[in-house]
Formats: structure tokens, sequence, C-alpha cells
């Protein structure tokens, strides 16, 4: 529910709330999977590229669900980025996660980071700017509009610039926060999104 | 009912929804139309102590998921669970709630003045819509205290002992009822002050397939106000 706030569905440029989500092959993949049925719930229009699909059977339910719930997949990402620009509003960052160390360099991440990089639309990655080095961050890599830092902040989020940082994933027992020194903010309310 | 059996059993089947992913946007549902109906300042008792009884299926299984979210959102809440299913589900969710350090009561309270003293909400998961026939014990007797205390209920989709489609007269009158995916006929008898709709997960075209009809939800909000 962050993509709301940060981009109310009224203030959209394109005509329809089209959001294009890039799914990598692992849990960040699976997370944009999640999103994407969500923002269809909250009346969105998401188009789903998710090139290298995971064998694990959770993650090939979410698949399902969000075809069954009339999401298009995408089979090739344009490489000519004024294609993306002007087909969506919005791209959601869900290639890789936390997770990922060697895996940005193997296709086709590289070649989706590559694309990414250029478009002139709003990015919004989840927990980890795709292909940014866990720790240091990234110099030449994508500049993301919008961070959500799942559960906490990673140590690259230090390196974000863009407009606005979300944390959700309203999950963590305290016990579990005290036990890592997450401080992690406080939610509003009943929210499961805090803007940080 | 049938009806919704039959959605139930769709989501399941034909989008490969999992119970526990479905069980985690009700009992998230319902924490949240609590905490809106029921904020904690509003509570008279020293703390925002919540009782929430769980039954032996899937109502009791979102009742764990709505204490742990009632907890995360700063209620105190006390689980009483006397017939656990041992699936991994059950067991899962209990752990869960066991680790934040929500207490497990292992008797019920026996009289209905205790639990006004002790609680400002009791949260009904203990029938949910598969309800038939007869109420068996403990519940019996847990549904008569219950229908003797002052402090309000929240039922979560329907009053536990009511027809799923007659309701009951004479049966437990809950303050709100939170209705999970739409509401059943037999909220046509709620009679309470909150009726909430929850479970924002019913993708589109079942909607229409079912006729349901829903309102729309306010933005991302995964609860809608009723009444």
């Amino acid at each position: 529910s962050h993509l709301p706030q940060a981009f109310p569905l009224p203030s959209l440029p394109r005509k329809a709330p089209t959001v294009l989500v890039v799914c990598g092959p692992a849990q960040n993949g699976a997370i944009g999977l999640v999103c994407a049925r969500h923002l269809r719930i909250f009346d969105y229009e998401p188009t789903i590229f998710y090139p290298k699909r995971s064998p694990d059977p959770l993650y090939r339910d979410f698949t399902t669900q969000c075809e069954k719930m009339d999401i298009p997949f995408l089979s090739y990402l344009p490489t000519e980025v004024q294609l993306i620009n002007d087909a969506y509003n919005a791209v959601v960052d869900a290639v890789l996660g936390a997770e990922a160390e060697v895996a940005e360099g193997r296709e086709p991440c590289a070649a989706i980071l590559a694309t990414l990089k250029h478009i002139r639309i709003p990015i919004v990655s989840l927990d980890v700017p795709s292909g940014w080095d866990m720790e240091s961050g990234s110099t030449g890599g994508i500049s993301p509009d919008v961070l959500v830092s799942l559960a906490a902040p990673k140590e690259c989020a230090r390196r974000f610039l863009g407009r606005q940082h979300f944390v959700a994933g309203r999950f963590l027992p305290y016990d579990v926060q005290k036990k890592f020194e997450l401080n992690p903010p406080e939610y509003p309310g009943t929210e499961c999104v805090v803007a940080l | 009912q049938e009806e919704a059996q039959a959605i139930d059993q769709e989501l399941f089947t034909e989008y490969k929804f999992s119970v526990d992913q479905l069980m985690e946007l009700a009992g998230l549902s319902c924490a949240t139309a609590i905490a809106k109906a029921y904020p904690p300042s509003s509570f008279t008792t020293s703390q925002p102590a919540v009782l929430v009884v769980c039954g032996p299926g899937n109502n009791g299984g979102d009742g764990l998921v709505c204490a742990r979210h009632l907890k995360m959102f700063g209620y105190q809440p006390t689980v009483h669970y006397p017939k656990r299913p041992s699936k991994p589900l059950f067991e899962g969710l209990t752990t869960q709630c066991e680790k934040m350090d929500i207490p497990f009561l292992p008797e019920f309270p026996t009289e209905a003045a205790f639990i006004d003293e002790l609680y400002g909400l009791v949260v009904d998961a203990i029938f949910g819509f598969s309800f038939k026939g007869a109420v068996r014990e403990p519940f019996g007797s847990i549904l008569g205290t219950l229908e003797r205390i002052t402090v309000p209920i929240a039922s979560i989709d329907i009053p536990s002992g009511w027809d799923v489609e007659k309701g009951k007269a004479d049966g437990l009158q809950p303050d709100m009822l939170i209705s999970l995916t739409a509401p059943k006929k037999a909220a046509m008898h709620f009679a309470g002050r909150y009726h909430f709709l929850g479970g924002r997960f019913v993708p589109p075209a079942l909607q229409e397939k079912y006729a349901l009809n829903l309102p729309p939800y306010p933005d991302t909000d995964c609860v809608l106000q009723l009444t």
C-alpha cells in the first residue's frame, strides 16, 4: 500500500493507472507478484515482467493468482525505453533483494537493470534498489524515486537519494526488534506502511 | 452458506490461494476493524485488554491472526483456545502468538462478571460460516457465559451459535460483526452498532461471477464500514 501513498490514483499522468512490475527470480520477485495482485485490487492496472520464474510452489501459486486476476505478463521487456516511459506511470523494481550478490551479473537481471537505468518514469524499489551493493550502495546503478524498505531499512538505504522512503512489513515481534537493535519507526494507527 | 463455500473453493482450487494467505488477510481485517471501532484510548480497563476466544476450525485461526495484529496495534490480547487442530497452520499461528507474549488462558472464566472486570472487549472467533448442527462442549458453556457479559463482543464472520442464514434470536448479540469476503445471510439479523466488511482479496472476476455487489473499499484500507 506504499504505492498509492506515493502515487495516488488521481495524480497519475497517464490516462490509465498503469504500473509495470518487474520481478526477479527469487524472493524479491515473489514479493513483487504479491504487490501486483494488491495493486489490481486497489484499481491500478499492473503489468508484470517475470522472465525467470521460480520453481518454488508458493511462488508459482502467486503467479497463478496474478494470471487468474487478468494481470498481463509481458513476454519481453522493450529495450526501447521510450516505450516503457509512454505505457506506464511507474515501475516497481522487484528484481533483486538483499540476498542477491552475484546474481546481479547474470542474465536476465543485468539486461533488465541496464534498461531500467535509462527510463524516465519513477521507479519504486522493493527493499533494496536492485543491483546496489547491500552495504555500500551503488554508483551508476538504478536511481529509484521511492524505496520501500521491508521490515527495516538495509545498510545501503543510507545512500538512497530519491523522493520518498517508506518502511513496510509490520510484522516484526518486539523481541526480534530488540534483539537485532532495529528501532523501526512507529507505524501510525493500523497502517502497514510508514514514511520516513 | 453454499455460495460462501463455493467462493472459498474457487479461491483455493482455481486461484491457488493458500489458506494461510487468506487467513492472514482475514485476521488482519478483523484487527483493523476492531481498532477503528474500539481504539485503545476508548477502553475503561487500565490497559486495552481484549479476550479472543478461538474455536476449533478456521474461524479460530482467523482469531489467532487477529490477536497477533491486535498486539502489534498496541492492545493486550489474551487468547482462549481450548480445542486445537493438530495441523501445522494452527500450530504455527499459536506459536507466533506465544512468542509475542500473548497469554493463553487454560480455563475459560466461569463468571460473566470476571470477563467484564478484566477485559474491555471480547472477540468471538468460535464458529464461522461452515458451522452446522449442534454446539459441542466446551463451546456451549462458553457461549452461555458470553451471552451474559456486558462488555462488547466483536464476532468474526458469523456470531457464533447462529444459524448461518437465519440467525438466532436468543443467541449471542454482538456489538460488532466483521463479515469476511461478503456479508452472509445471517448478517440481516445483526443488530449491533458496527458492521464491517473485511477480507479484501476477492478478485473482480469472482465478485462479478457471484454478483456480490460489494461497495468499494476506501483507497487502500482492508476494511469497509457498512454501518
